[in-house]
């Protein structure tokens, strides 16, 4: 931007920082700036602590890698979870999104992304070793890989099956359907054939 | 089907713009750079919601802005149909919306809504140009018609690339990796050649007539799919394992010269003229006249299959050929319900009941029905 000399130096610099973050463009950087600037100081203090609290308390857990202040995570020193179930996700974020539904009772492996070579992301840029690992120690019986229904998550999931299945250890997918309170008419032919596929008997 | 209605907000030169078009022929005469051709490609973006031009994405947005809107109501057999296409200018980049009677759709859903068969000069080409010229002519027309095409084609694509990265060495030699990519490739290729061989077949067919009644039967024109895998049955057992068959003898090769060497993203058409290639045998005319023969049968294949008489956009492409060409060609497609026609002056020979409008910097006026 031109130096105008409308908007002070420390403005900018601020809807500069926000404009890098995901989803955020440069006009909702400057509203959330100019919101900023009418509020009272001590809410300012709490955010740019709090932002910082997340880089310098948080870490990966070095069991599972999901984010976490101790280590291991609350969910792996849980003695109330089941070991026999290991839910395989993406992202530490995709872990907050099972654990919401509580249908699920085991414990997690965080990839840390998915396989992708046009992105240098093989298997070995991923906690794919670990999780190798992990098997060996634990014994558990079954792998739940919850990656998600796009072509970067389906290689991932095939990989890791043709990986984990000469170990003797079931792996199963998510199944895909249709969302609740959907209606088949609007669903895209992909889904409802692979609602299909994944059929139950009632 | 037709567009009884398109409204244009800050898309290319035009800042507003609501148009309600004839049926039949709509002539749209301008200097070059007022906005004829602009409003083609935006009643085109309505069907495939993507440019038919090259060139960089952002300046589809009016200068100084960030969000361009094209609206459009069309009546289509199963009814009248308000389709959206929102641009927005992002510091990642330009983001496309669609909408169809204003509930938001993914790109899948959105493409061939209405239908549309462009013709700009660069489809002149079609004969003498490079196989990527005659594999998008193919697309184009199957993305619109075949439901299922496109995402074949993306989940094709997608695992080309990741492939292609294997290959080159972006991350450590895999061969499990490769063979997932393989697998992902022989099951998406599969359905793209299936469809393309079906499409060859009829637009073959078609063009083979026509041709013929211009030349007065003295000359042979055959289009012939020419898949960069050969298989003996247009069937997806056959293909599917020939590909597979195909992609385990190059394999070796592949990873010596870390590229993929097999598949449709090498597909060509091959166009032949009383049985030798008209790009290296035919004269200028007779490639001009295959290409136009493509062109109608491209239309009268997407009119047979989807029932429907698709739009017709011509951008300066009559001027590029003479009377008798130019003439020939709209009397073959006579069966069109709305079509739009750019040229700089008013073209000889237009049919009786033509609707002709001037564009001045962006402003667009209906003149005296000719
Ligand atoms: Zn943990």
């Amino acid at each position: 931007m031109p130096a105008s000399g409308s908007i002070a130096g420390p403005v900018q610099a601020l809807i500069n920082e926000f404009s890098k973050l995901p989803t955020v463009g440069p006009k909702t950087a400057a509203r959330l700036v100019f919101y900023l600037l009418n509020r009272p100081r001590h809410e300012a203090q709490s955010l740019s602590e709090a932002i910082l609290a997340v880089k310098d308390k948080v870490r990966f857990c070095s069991v599972c890698f999901s984010l976490t202040e101790e280590d291991p995570c609350a969910l792996c020193t849980d003695e109330r979870r089941d070991r026999a179930t290991l839910c395989v996700v993406a992202e530490a974020k995709d872990i907050y999104a099972i654990e919401r539904t509580a249908a699920f009772k085991g414990r997690y492996h965080v990839l840390g992304g998915l396989i992708s070579p046009m992105d240098g992301i093989g298997p070995a840029q991923l906690h794919v070793k670990e999780l190798i690992e992990r098997i060996g120690e634990e014994a558990p019986a079954e792998i739940i890989v919850a990656t998600n229904p796009n072509a970067e998550g389906e290689a991932t999931a095939l990989y890791l099956s043709r990986l984990i299945q000469p170990l003797g250890v079931s792996v199963t997918r998510l199944a895909y359907g249709l969302p609740i309170g959907g209606d088949l008419d609007y669903a895209d032919e992909i889904t409802v054939a692979k609602a299909i596929e994944g059929r139950r008997t009632l | 089907m037709q567009l009884t209605r398109i409204a244009l907000s800050n898309f290319r030169n035009y800042a507003q713009l609501d148009l309600e078009p004839s049926p039949g022929l709509n002539v749209i005469v301008g200097a070059n750079a007022q906005g004829k051709s602009n409003l083609l490609e935006a009643i085109a973006m309505l069907g495939t919601g993507k440019s038919f031009r090259t060139g960089r994405e952002s300046d589809l947005i009016r200068e100084g802005i960030d969000l361009a809107v094209i609206g459009g109501d069309a009546r289509v057999r199963a009814g009248v149909v308000h389709l959206g296409c929102t641009l927005t200018k992002s510091v990642r980049g330009m983001r496309k919306h669609y909408t169809i009677n204003g509930q938001g759709v993914r790109y899948a859903k959105f493409l061939g809504s209405i239908k549309v068969v462009t013709f700009v000069p660069a489809d002149l080409q079609l004969v003498v140009g490079p196989p990527s010229l005659r594999r998008g002519f193919l697309n184009m027309a199957l993305a619109q018609e075949e439901r299922g095409y496109y995402r074949a084609f993306v989940r094709y694509q997608k695992a080309l690339q990741q492939k292609s990265a294997l290959l080159r060495g972006s991350i450590a030699p895999d061969e499990e990796l490769l063979a997932i990519y393989d697998h992902a490739l022989v099951e998406s290729g599969t359905q793209v050649m299936l469809m393309r061989n079906h499409l060859v077949a009829a637009i073959g067919r078609h063009a083979q007539e026509t041709h013929a009644r211009w030349t007065a039967g003295r000359e042979t024109f055959a289009v012939r799919y020419a898949p960069n895998v050969p298989f003996e049955a247009p069937t997806a057992d056959s293909i599917g394992s020939a590909f597979a068959a195909r992609l385990r003898e190059v394999a070796p090769m592949e990873r010596a010269r870390k590229t993929t060497l097999a598949g449709p993203h090498r597909d060509d058409v091959g166009l032949w003229l009383d049985g030798g290639s008209l790009a290296a045998y035919g004269s200028q005319g007779q490639q001009r006249t295959a290409v136009l023969a493509l062109k109608v049968a491209e239309y009268n294949v997407m009119k047979d299959r989807s029932g429907e008489a698709p739009l017709l956009l011509l951008d300066d492409v009559l001027s590029e050929l003479d009377e008798a060409r130019a003439a020939a060609f709209l009397t073959a497609v006579g069966g069109y319900e709305q079509a739009f026609v750019t040229a700089t002056h008013l073209p000889a020979g237009l049919p009786a009941g033509a609707h002709v409008y001037s564009v001045v910097q962006a402003s667009v006026r209906p003149e005296v029905a000719c």
